[in-house]
């Protein structure tokens, strides 16, 4: 079976992640991160990349907009503005 | 007619479709926040509007074609995501810089060529930059994915739909949303940790 070393871990980390990978092979990926400070550095910045990204980019529809969403929509099916 | 405050999305979008203009409303207040955060994601705040606008009329026009196989946020996905990607390939213009640059990068025995404190800045990101800096490089490195990976990316990472839909969504195998999910990643990663301070 394959000798895990940092770079096949990094390739094989997303079916790690997802439940994909044969139990003897994830046994392997678990000791390899446990015992490698590289590794173990690697996956806790990988896990935190879509949360950063995330949370980063959250943005808020400005009302303006969601007044005009609503007034283009209306206006498609013909029922016009809306009166305030 | 009024609408409960319950009705699932299926029971709207099937409403919306006989012509209940307020259940559509409501499918429209319901969504928007999502589908202008997506559209941004996608395209950036210059062309989200247009994304939005674009993306519920096209629904809108479609609701007769929504089959209820799959459920509706998978199928509203799919026409805004479309929505987008025409955005995308309608550019000229096109991010002068790669990504690929930020990938990791190994010695010849397959081992981290960085250290461990350089690998581990990427997660302190959030702590180490200013928020409005750190928002504004997330932006523009969202951009310079290629969109390939940026719509896999943004699905499933950003969204936080799961692998299936975005599969779904994107009308691939979910072999390979993963495939480029985990390359979009790797790249982001890697900028993270230089937008931090790591040097490359």
């Amino acid at each position: 079976m394959t000798e895990i070393v940092c770079k096949t871990g990094v390739d094989l980390l997303m079916d790690y992640l997802e439940g994909l990978m044969p139990d003897e092979m994830r046994a392997k990926l678990d000791s390899h991160v446990a015992g490698c400070d590289r590794c173990s550095a690697f996956v806790a910045s990988y896990l935190a990349t879509p949360r950063i990204l995330r949370d980063a980019t959250a943005a808020s529809m400005p009302r303006e907009l969601q007044r005009s969403l609503l007034e283009v929509l209306r206006t498609e099916r013909g029922d016009g503005p809306q009166k305030e | 007619m009024a609408v409960p405050e319950e009705a699932t999305d299926e029971a709207l979008a099937s409403r919306a479709a006989l012509g209940d203009n307020l259940a559509f409303d409501e499918i429209a207040i319901r969504y928007q926040t999502r589908v202008y955060r997506l559209a941004c994601r996608m395209v950036g705040p210059d062309e989200a509007p247009d994304v939005v606008q674009e993306g519920f009329l096209s629904v809108y026009r479609s609701l007769a074609s929504f089959r209820h196989e799959a459920r509706f946020a998978t199928w509203l996905y799919r026409i805004v995501t479309n929505a987008a990607l025409m955005h995308l390939r309608a550019r000229t213009r096109r991010p002068a810089e790669s990504l690929e640059t930020f990938l990791p990068e190994f010695d010849a025995d397959g081992r981290h060529h960085q250290t461990p404190a350089e690998l581990q800045v990427a997660a302190r990101a959030d702590e180490l930059l200013d928020r409005r800096h750190l928002a504004e490089k997330a932006t523009a490195a969202l951009d310079r994915l290629p969109d390939l990976y940026r719509s896999a990316f943004v699905l499933r990472d950003l969204e936080e739909l799961t692998t299936a839909e975005v599969a779904d969504v994107l009308g691939v195998e979910p072999a390979t949303v993963r495939q480029r999910v985990h390359r979009a990643r790797l790249m982001l990663r890697g900028y993270l940790g230089a937008l931090a301070g790591v040097k490359r």
